[in-house]
């Protein structure tokens, strides 16, 4: 009898386990939210960025001076994106500080998913300094502040050309298609040109940077599509890129080439001659670094070749901002104030000592530690970097990228692609691209 | 003591109590011990597939745009748009193509595996072994070690054929041609999925009692008859399997085209549009249909072949 009650005991103690389990799972599962604390000591923050973490030096230095533990997970971009709007939309605490990419920023104005950074920064006093604010402002709201000075440039290997028996760099479009066919046909390299034709986002940035190239823009103030007519810069650019294809200048190979590795890793192994729209920054941290290159010392950055205008550099940079789920905003704000400011990148692009150098940080966010940088002899073509970052970089869209951005993109680089793999023709593409992009900003 | 146990043990498997108690109080006596132990597993079940499973069925027929707020009932407008684009057309006959040519040959291959492996041989336990790496490989980095394989540059499948003088240019594998580069993903994705299939299929085929292979030899059977008239049928059950988990992962297949052939429309499966509407345009209206269209096939297809394939066996 003793035993029997026992185990009736034990049966309700099962039970109460049972349903104590489940109770904690809908508790678990169904909790999304954050307590936000204004702390700003003492507390521990996560920086989730598509980027390898700074020096232990320096975030211990940070630390030391704020009393904020950094914890940097590093998560690749197409990852990250998603996982910024899944946290979002289920209003999901997962991280304090992430990556505000220049593209998404007029979504994430529109739908208020990260905080506004001149609420916790004094952003006109940056302005002056940080030439590429401006793209990641939308709506009135600064959605991220820059992490770094990502913009596009040319990039020749002068080693290949001179065998060519070009010396002078070419200043004009012509100038350039003629150079790279004579590279070509004299046997110094059987593809010259790098354009990176595998359909994703670098493949639309190529076609904005050769858009801007001949003179004009992808769309017009109104966000409308700019390029449907043929004399417009972006028919021009996009049946340039093709008939680069069809002339062997770029190899056939390239429709499943990206921006990033791929692209990189053929200029760097001496495959191709140049690139029309590469990252600045390249020729210090890749193609003059020795592990990673067969071409030291032979890419230069050149003048963007134009039709005719001015060179334009359009910018490319990755911001870092707040998103609105953050538990630790305040604590977020000193530490992206930290990591963007002139001083500290300054040191990350070698100023500072061995330890505090971040050898994949690209270029500093700051005209003045650019220019420090130039002075100070730590980077490859320093004055030429410096003298495009002042003069001549834009932004892609300088209202700031449309809210509808990602399906405009998606459009660009699915239908390049197949233009460049011969699905297409260059003005099936554009017409396609352009059907796309007149739904898109008309709403429907 | 012996008794107060067949107390205990007649109450926990639910037997009537005692002879002479009341039908009244027998009725009430529920045994709650099996209801408590499955109760969290039944609670992850509803929260983590019923309830999404629910959700995304309702969320379907509603506009639900982050762009576009407010929520709102939109019947089967999020169906029409979808499949009114080129690109979702154009990915859900890739799908199709993944799907077929995938179960088709991740059968055929899993069950020569599954015949080979039957027979006993020397390291066979190494092979089994070896055999099981593709399969334990995510999607992702089984499709970036393919790219290496296929890349038109430097691949090494343009390097081998060159070098034993089929080919005499380099030439561009996976994005050029429509079909070729779906097969060329697909084949891929076969590679991986070979394995459990192959593993199904022995573990019904060790099911089968050596004595009928012995009665059939004895009545002169051997070779391919046998395989054809005792091996495969009596698999059928694991066959069935085998093709259905083919069918579930062909038809949600994600990782292999996105990293040989990116985000292009000539690989892209019906799952990489899914994630694209959802997470790139922000249309999750649509991206609900399209996850539903997915689900609602890969049941409708699964029955199908396990309608054709399988088939009860009893030794």
């Amino acid at each position: 009898m003793k035993l029997f009650a026992t185990a009736a005991r034990r049966r309700r103690g099962v039970l109460a386990l049972g349903l104590a389990a489940g109770l904690v799972a809908v508790a678990s599962g169904c909790s999304n939210s954050a307590a936000v604390s204004d702390k700003t000591s003492g507390v521990t923050i996560n920086v989730v960025e598509s980027a390898e973490a700074p020096p232990k030096a320096m975030l211990d230095q940070f630390t030391k001076q704020t009393g904020i533990t950094v914890k940097w997970t590093n998560v690749d971009w197409d990852s990250l994106q998603t996982k910024i709007t899944a946290a979002a939309t289920a209003k999901t605490y997962f991280a304090d500080v992430t990556d505000v990419d220049w593209s998404r920023v007029g979504q994430f104005a529109k739908l208020g998913w990260f905080y506004d950074m001149s609420d916790y920064v004094d952003v006109d006093k940056l302005k002056a300094d940080l030439p590429q604010l401006n793209s990641f402002t939308a709506d009135g709201k600064v959605v991220g502040l820059p992490g770094d000075a990502m913009f596009m440039v040319t990039t020749v290997n002068t080693k290949m050309f001179a065998e060519a028996g070009i010396t002078k760099m070419p200043t004009t479009i012509d100038e350039y298609t003629q150079d790279l066919k004579t590279v070509k046909a004299k046997g110094v390299v059987q593809y010259p040109l790098n354009i990176p034709f595998a359909a994703a986002e670098g493949l639309s940035t190529y076609w904005y940077e050769t858009t801007g190239a001949f003179g004009g823009s992808v769309l017009t103030d109104k966000d409308e599509p700019a390029f449907t007519s043929p004399d417009s810069a972006g028919y021009k650019a996009a049946e340039w890129m093709i008939q680069a294809v069809k002339d062997g200048l770029v190899s056939p190979g390239e429709i499943n080439t990206t921006d990033s590795q791929g692209q990189q890793n053929l200029m760097a192994t001496g495959k191709v001659a140049s690139t029309f729209s590469d990252y600045a920054g390249n020729v210090g941290t890749l193609y003059n670094v020795k592990d990673t290159s067969t071409v030291t010392g032979q890419v230069k950055y050149i003048p963007t070749p134009t039709s005719g205008g001015e060179p334009k550099n359009l910018d490319n940079p990755d911001g870092m901002g707040i998103p609105v789920t953050a538990k630790y905003p305040k604590a977020a704000a000193k530490f992206i104030e930290w990591y963007t400011s002139a001083a500290v990148q300054e040191k990350f692009a070698g100023l500072g000592s061995a330890d505090q150098l971040y050898s994949t940080f690209s270029l500093p966010a700051h005209l003045t530690a650019v220019e420090a940088l130039a002075n100070g002899d730590k980077l490859d073509q320093g004055a030429t970097l410096k003298q495009m970052f002042q003069n001549s970089t834009a932004p892609i869209f300088p209202g700031g990228a449309p809210t509808w951005y990602s399906s405009l993109s998606k459009a660009v680089y699915t239908n390049l692609h197949a233009a460049a793999a011969g699905s297409e023709t260059a003005d099936q593409a554009i017409k396609k691209i352009a059907s796309t992009a007149k739904q898109l900003a008309s709403g429907s | 003591m012996t008794r107060a146990l067949a107390e205990a043990h007649s109450e926990r498997a639910g037997a009537p109590h005692a002879a002479g108690a009341p039908l009244a109080r027998r009725r009430r006596r529920i045994d709650l011990l099996p209801y408590a132990l499955v109760a969290p597993f039944a609670l992850f079940v509803v929260l983590l597939a019923i309830v999404p499973a629910a959700w995304t069925i309702g969320l379907s027929f509603f506009h639900d745009a982050a762009l576009d707020p407010p929520v709102r009932f939109a019947g089967f407008q999020n169906f029409i748009t979808a499949f009114s684009s080129s690109s979702i057309l154009q990915s859900s006959g890739n799908t199709v193509v993944y799907m077929v040519v995938g179960v088709v040959l991740s059968t055929i291959i899993g069950t020569a595996a599954a015949l080979l492996l039957q027979t006993s041989f020397r390291g066979r336990s190494v092979v089994i072994a070896v055999l099981i790496l593709p399969w334990a490989l995510p999607g992702i980095v089984a499709g970036l070690i393919w790219v290496n394989v296929f890349d038109a540059n430097t691949g090494l499948l343009n390097s081998v054929l060159t070098s034993l003088h089929v080919i005499t240019d380099y030439r561009v594998w996976v994005g050029d041609n429509r079909l070729l580069t779906v097969f060329l993903i697909e084949l891929v994705q076969v590679w991986q999925m070979v394995p459990l299939s192959a593993l199904l299929i022995l573990a019904a085929l060790q099911n089968v009692p050596d004595e009928l292979y012995e009665a059939a030899r004895l009545d002169g059977c051997s070779g391919w008859a046998l395989i054809r008239r005792i091996s495969v049928p009596l698999a059928r059950p694991g066959i069935a399997i085998a093709a259905v988990q083919s069918v579930v992962a062909t038809l949600n297949i994600f990782d292999q085209p996105y990293a040989l052939n990116g985000q292009a429309d000539a690989g892209a499966s019906l799952t990489m549009q899914t994630y694209f509407v959802s997470f790139q345009n922000l249309d999750f209206g649509q991206g609900y249909a399209l996850a539903l269209v997915i689900a609602v096939a890969t049941v409708i297809v699964s029955f199908g072949v396990l309608k054709l394939v399988y088939r009860q066996v009893e030794y």
